[in-house]
């Protein structure tokens, strides 16, 4: 029982945690056909960014996670202005996006590594403390990442169906001429997508960091995990995401305890094989029907 | 000129020039940096079989380039393997190992290529790295089965030494060279040839190739294969050379290094992938001074070249040589 209610817990944190980033990643994908691989290098930022205000400015948590949702909004902005509003029209946008935000993220990266360092250092905003559930005490940060995760997945489904943005970005990912036609201006869509993106990671960086350590490489994890999540759900399927990421974290967490956490994420990466060899474009996702 | 005939005058230029560099520069540290380009432009040639002329996403090539190091290093150390059959054996298993990808890819398209094979050269690096059980126990201390994060030495060289003395180097130069002028050879003749012709109608419009007859399946698996035999070996003769493997050549900053020189190159060209790498290599050393800021350039490298030129330099220049061609006549 009380290993149950264990696996149970640490597959909950980590599934909200996949649940943040994956969601970026998956409004981004559905919205341009665009897969960010800088997405990893802005958690970082936003992780960065809140401990820097904390730690360094010595200003309220509020303002340490202000300053990663603006951080991480910023770095989504840029990357839309800089590659994404040249290369949209180009032919192969969709291998060149892919290899152009690769370098822009590697080059985040040492960025982050000449300002801070390599060594990792702690999150300051993160809560101690445990409560206990079934005997089985649980910290209250990873209670707090949960509730984080729940609040924002119910953000961005409100944002995306109650609101005229999410309205317009449905439209764009449906079919992007007609929305033009309707008079949405997708450019400016698409900024807003990968700002909201961008904001998404953020957040996610200091849940990451507050249960590992800030390290400029810590990105890399966790945008694996996500581009797993998208992958099983089907790109650009944002609810199917929640619901993958979500099941992701609790494989993970009874693979970590039942064959030692070295194979969690070869177990994961099998299982995902199986399902797309099943499934080709994912569980959520639809086969395409394309005109020749 | 006929387009073979063309490329046979390249090569033996290039070849003739890189023949010479031993004896003009006999610098220990020029010559392993050369050496270390061959190997580069070796995986570079084969990716770009997969990525450019097949259109292929696939981000595995630095595993299977590892499966041929690490396979030759182990039939080495565990086996007693000399190094010379422990190379070919090596390549084979990372064609298996390539097969094997290119069948769980098989039927997904693009981004979804991309995601699996990275995360499949990423399982395999932890794996590796998180290796630490003992597999055999020296006096002072134990050696897991994959070298875990410090990696495996001691598993014996090509065994120039003896041969050559102090110019064992050179030898391993040319050793390299060879496979490098094997391995274009073989990539020229499968892209000017009727294969890399199936290859790139599927990557054109797949559902026309296949109605004419293409096989996906069947290509789809032959270019993950013959890219992955070079590749490992590749991967084999770097075990050979530095006499010593590790988790790095798992690295983003390799696999970064090695798609900037494909686009710099050129995606998809014939030579391409050569003039990549040495210019990508040359500016390396160069900025060797400001070594800190590698990542930073190289990566704001790859972002404007995809951005500015996508086609690299070679696409662009046979692009303004066909222009001028054009209103010349």
């Amino acid at each position: 029982m009380e290993v149950i209610v264990q696996v149970i817990a640490s597959g909950l944190t980590l599934g909200a945690m996949y649940a943040v980033a994956a969601v970026g990643l998956a409004l981004v994908y559905g919205a341009l056909g665009m897969l960010n691989i800088a997405h990893g290098a802005i958690l970082t930022f936003g992780g960065y960014a809140a401990f820097y205000v904390i730690t360094s400015l010595g200003l309220p948590m509020v303002a340490g996670v202000a300053a990663a949702v603006a951080a991480g909004a910023l770095l989504g902005l840029a990357i839309y202005v800089v590659l994404v509003h040249g290369m949209l029209s180009a032919p192969a946008f969709e291998t060149n996006i892919f290899i152009a935000t690769f370098g822009i993220g590697m080059a985040l990266e040492n960025v982050v590594l000449k300002l801070f360092g390599a060594y990792p250092a702690a999150q300051p905003l993160a809560l101690d403390g445990a409560v206990a559930v079934f005997d089985v005490f649980i910290p209250v940060r990873n209670i707090a990442i949960l509730v984080a995760g729940v609040l924002l997945m119910v953000a961005t489904a409100w944002l995306l169906t109650r609101t005229q943005t999410g309205n317009a970005i449905r439209a764009t990912a449906q079919n992007r001429a007609a929305a033009e036609l309707m008079g949405v201006r997708v450019r400016w869509i698409y900024a807003q997508v990968l700002a909201i993106s961008g904001a998404l990671a953020g957040v996610s960086g200091i849940m990451v960091s507050s249960l590992t350590n800030l390290s400029p490489t810590m990105g890399g994890d966790p945008m694996l995990k996500a581009f797993i999540v998208c992958v099983v759900a089907g790109l650009g399927n944002v609810y199917g995401a929640m619901i993958a990421a979500i099941a992701l974290g609790l494989v993970e967490a009874t693979a970590q305890y039942l064959l030692g956490v070295r194979f969690g994420l070869a177990t994961l990466l099998v299982l995902v094989i199986l399902t797309l060899i099943w499934r080709p474009h994912g569980l959520f996702g639809r086969t395409q029907v394309q005109r020749l | 000129m006929t387009a073979p005939g063309k490329d046979l005058v390249i090569g033996v230029v290039l070849v003739a020039i890189a023949a010479t560099v031993p004896f003009l520069f006999p610098v220990r540290y020029v010559i392993t940096q050369m050496t270390l380009l061959f190997i580069y432009a070796i995986v570079v040639t084969q990716w770009n079989l997969v990525l450019g002329v097949a259109g292929i996403f696939s981000l595995a090539q630095m595993a299977l380039f590892a499966c041929g190091a690490y396979a030759t290093a182990m039939l080495g150390l565990y086996l007693d393997w000399s190094l010379w059959a422990a190379m070919p054996a090596g390549a084979m298993i990372a064609v298996v190992v390539g097969l094997l990808i290119g069948l769980a890819c098989l039927r997904l398209k693009g981004p979804y290529v991309a995601l699996l094979t990275l995360a499949i050269a990423q399982v395999a690096y932890l794996v590796i790295i998180t290796d630490t059980d003992c597999f055999i126990r020296t006096e002072t201390r134990c050696e897991p089965f994959t070298g875990g994060a410090s990696g495996l030495r001691r598993f014996g060289d090509l065994g120039l030494r003896e041969w050559l003395g102090r110019d064992w180097i050179i030898g391993n130069y040319f050793v390299g060279l060879g496979l490098l002028v094997a391995a274009m050879a073989f990539s020229v003749a499968v892209a000017r040839g009727p294969l890399g012709l199936a290859f790139r109608a599927l990557r054109d419009n797949l559902g026309y190739a296949r109605s004419r007859g293409i096989s996906q399946f069947k290509y789809q698996l032959v270019v993950f294969a013959l890219s992955a035999f070079f590749t490992g070996l590749a991967g084999a003769f770097y075990a050979a050379h530095f006499k010593s493997v590790g988790p790095t050549i798992f690295s983003f900053s390799l696999l970064l290094l090695l798609l900037a020189m494909i686009v710099v190159g050129g995606l998809g060209t014939i030579w391409g992938p050569i003039v990549g790498a040495t210019l990508v290599m040359f500016a390396d050393e160069g900025l060797r001074e400001v070594q800190d800021f590698r990542t930073l350039g190289l990566g704001l490298t790859l972002a404007l070249f995809v951005l500015l030129l996508p086609d690299g330099l070679t696409g662009t220049a046979s692009r303004l040589l066909a222009r001028w061609r054009g209103s010349g006549s």
